[in-house]
């Protein structure tokens, strides 16, 4: 699947990769830019950059998801003084960040459903609208597996997307605000041939096949669901420390806590938004010592469900985007999605046969 | 830039207060409200009563609740204590952490952080023209005096009223005058039991010893009954087994579930039950809801053998 396969024909041009640093200096006129740049022998960061030799463009998955950029770890929200209750203005930066994958790019797509619906979150909203987001192409490693999750290709979350076809870019736009910056950026862009669309379609073809990993997930939430009781889950859960590793680096988590910050004399202070982890031993305790989720099973199970089978949010689906990051930061090795899933299905299928016998 | 399907909740007047009624503000600013009156009930509960609020929480139902925040301690979620909300909001509250304590050190004049209301409370209009009974169990009262004083103040759309009310011990009775005075009025009929009876320091108000189970017997509930429910949770259980055995279906009984909830409006993740927001669908469930949800410890899975 491509792309550009369900997009209309004057949308896509081409960029000779020669010209980017002038396509670099279009883009930094708009804001600052962060891009993936290597922090260690094999990981990546975004991090705000001021040329285009900075980016590793091959980078694979960063340590954090782009949510960050809009819901940062810790965010004032509120102040307090005497006199009144304040709401605290984010800090609009006008932010360019380049290079977010399809997985990541679907799971902006969901933070977006959730921060903007019912009672919006203003702070991720407008902190989502003063920004530019440049899709990229990218080729999975042996964690990925977006493609089994169906956040393969991007659909949305991004203004334009590059994907890398050897000597160019090819380039889409799916926004007015992506629309409006190809127009800026016509001088110099050409218009995509029909070369360069069969170009584009054998690169992702290229990118389909190359995927390792993963697992037919067409029954993923009735096994889910049927697999509620399965032994594994106390298996894995008996190797949980709980140590909430997983949630911050998923580009999905959204749980927070509201925290107060107070002054020594507590006549002024804040209040807080900082990422939770349901993973953590209070998260669902109330009083009375009543604790819905006591064991790392119930909590594993509960966040499992979270991403394999949805909850009735405001996404109500499945959540994973399929980008790896859990199972490479789980220091118990617990998080193997994709061996977690075709263990579960190898039971739910015993349990099917059996019941055809019977 | 993301796609916009967002309806902003928010109220200009609290928008005023930061001086930007232009555009949506955060829907976790609270408004501010002044608490003026602290009456003590049992032990650690007491109800507080504030003013100068927000007119939005005028709106507040039965079995809904608010957020308050005391500057620098945090945000607790508390059930509107009240049939309906004028002036003045009540809140029952027992001391239990942080927050709660906090609130306790306040004096009348003080001012606290208020939002909401949230969540959907009893189905008071579904109630209508029917039996209701009400069963509370120790702090459980609270949202429940919500239930009771709102079908009296519409008495007349209402059937037979039941209301029970059990605690571990006779000290801890919460709103003695008023239960005394509904007695008095014969509006609904009262059963009360403790664990521990002590010899009742309120006259007039006769505490059998025994649990809500037991009253449940007593009080000759019809099958048709509406059922409201509140209390803690190891009381579902056996409230509900004892109402299956009695006739009621499922579907006529209604729980309100507590949760550990910080934002109350569906975003926190908090208050996830089963996959769906206690803030935002309870916290009144029906029975019914809960059978297929994970993580109800409340919803006795096991069919009764009547
Ligand atoms: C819908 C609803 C209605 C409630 N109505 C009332 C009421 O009318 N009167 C009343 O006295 N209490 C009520 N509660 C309980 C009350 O919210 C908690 O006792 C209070 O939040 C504890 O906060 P704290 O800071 O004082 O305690 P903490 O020091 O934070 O902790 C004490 C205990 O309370 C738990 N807790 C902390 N924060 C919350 C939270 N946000 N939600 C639930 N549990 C929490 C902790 O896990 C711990 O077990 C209600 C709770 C809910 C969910
Ligand atoms: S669950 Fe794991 S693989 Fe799926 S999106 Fe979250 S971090 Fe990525
Ligand atoms: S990262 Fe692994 S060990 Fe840590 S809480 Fe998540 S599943 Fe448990
Ligand atoms: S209390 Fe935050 S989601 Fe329900």
């Amino acid at each position: 699947m491509s792309v550009s396969s369900e997009k209309n024909v004057q949308k896509s041009f081409t960029l000779p990769k020669s010209d980017f640093d002038q396509f670099f200096t279009l883009l930094a006129q708009m804001g600052t830019v962060y891009a993936a740049v290597k922090v260690s022998e094999q990981s990546f960061a975004f991090r705000a950059v001021t040329s285009a030799k900075q980016i590793a463009f091959d980078a694979i998955r960063t340590i954090l998801p782009p949510k960050k950029f809009f819901y940062p770890p810790s965010e004032t929200l509120i102040t307090y003084d005497k006199d009144g209750i304040y709401e605290n203005e984010p800090e609009l930066e006008f932010k360019v960040i380049f290079g977010v994958h399809p997985c990541d790019l679907a799971g902006l797509g969901i933070m977006d459903k959730i921060f903007s619906s019912g009672h919006a979150d203003s702070h991720y909203m407008r902190q989502r609208e003063a920004s530019f987001v440049i899709g990229h192409s990218c080729m999975p490693d042996k964690h990925c597996f977006c493609q089994s999750m169906g956040s393969d290709c991007a659909k949305s979350g991004y203004d334009i997307f590059l994907t890398d076809i050897d000597s160019d870019y090819f380039i889409e736009a799916l926004t007015p605000a992506g629309d409006q910056f190809i127009a800026l950026a016509q001088p110099i862009l050409a218009g995509a041939t029909d070369k360069d669309h069969e170009r584009n379609h054998h690169f992702w073809e290229t990118r389909s096949a190359a995927f390792t990993n993963g697992f037919n997930s067409s029954n993923l939430k009735v096994t889910m669901e049927g697999e509620w009781d399965n032994k594994l889950w106390d298996e894995l859960g008996e190797r949980c420390l709980s140590c909430g590793s997983c949630t911050p680096v998923c580009p999905t988590c959204y749980c927070f806590d509201l925290v107060d910050i107070a002054s020594l004399n507590n006549d002024s202070g804040s209040r807080k938004r900082e990422w939770d982890s349901c993973q953590f031993t209070g998260f669902a305790k109330v009083n009375g010592d009543f604790n819905f989720r006591p064991t790392p099973v119930d909590r594993l199970k509960f966040w499992y469900r979270h991403k394999l089978h949805g909850f009735d949010d405001a996404y109500a689906d499945k959540t994973c985007v399929g980008c790896g990051r859990c199972t490479v930061s789980c220091p118990s090795g617990i998080d193997d999605i994709v061996a977690v899933v075709k263990a579960l299905q190898v039971s739910s299928a015993a349990k099917t046969s059996e019941g055809a016998d019977a | 830039m993301p796609e916009n399907n967002s309806q902003s909740n928010c109220r200009p007047d609290s928008c005023v207060q930061n001086n930007s009624a232009s555009r949506a503000c955060t829907p976790y600013l609270p408004t501010r409200a002044i608490l003026s009156k602290i009456t003590e009930m049992a032990y650690d509960n007491f109800l507080f009563e504030f003013e100068q609020i927000d007119p939005i929480f005028r709106s507040c139902l039965p079995g809904q609740f608010v957020e308050i925040w005391i500057p620098g301690a945090g945000e607790s979620p508390i059930s509107v204590c009240s049939g309906s909300v004028g002036e003045t909001l009540q809140l029952l509250i027992r001391k239990a952490g942080r927050v709660t304590k906090a609130l306790f050190n306040l004096k009348p004049g003080d001012w606290v952080g208020l939002r909401g209301p949230y969540g959907h409370g009893f189905p008071v209009d579904l109630y209508k023209g029917k039996n209701v009974c009400m069963i509370a169990g120790g702090l459980g009262v609270a949202p429940l005096r919500s239930v009771w004083q709102y079908l009296i103040e519409h008495r007349r759309d209402y059937g037979r009223l039941t209301l029970i009310y059990g605690m571990k011990h006779s000290d801890e009775i919460l709103f003695a005058d008023e239960l005394i005075a509904l007695r008095h009025s014969q509006k609904l009929e009262l059963f009360l039991a403790a664990e521990d009876v002590t010899v009742c320091h309120i006259a007039n108000l006769e505490i059998e010893a025994g649990r809500v189970t037991d009253l449940l017997d007593l009080a000759e509930l019809s099958t048709d009954m509406q059922v409201a429910i509140c209390g803690p949770p190891v009381m579902y259980r056996f409230a509900v087994e004892r109402l299956r055995r009695l006739g009621i279906a499922d579907e006529n009984i209604w729980l309100s579930l507590e949760r550990h909830m910080k934002c109350g409006i569906g975003k926190c993740g908090h208050c996830y039950i089963g996959g769906k927001f206690a803030c935002q669908e309870g916290p009144v469930f029906q029975l019914t809801e809960l059978a297929n949800m994970h993580e109800v410890i409340e919803y006795p899975r096991e069919k009764i053998q009547i």
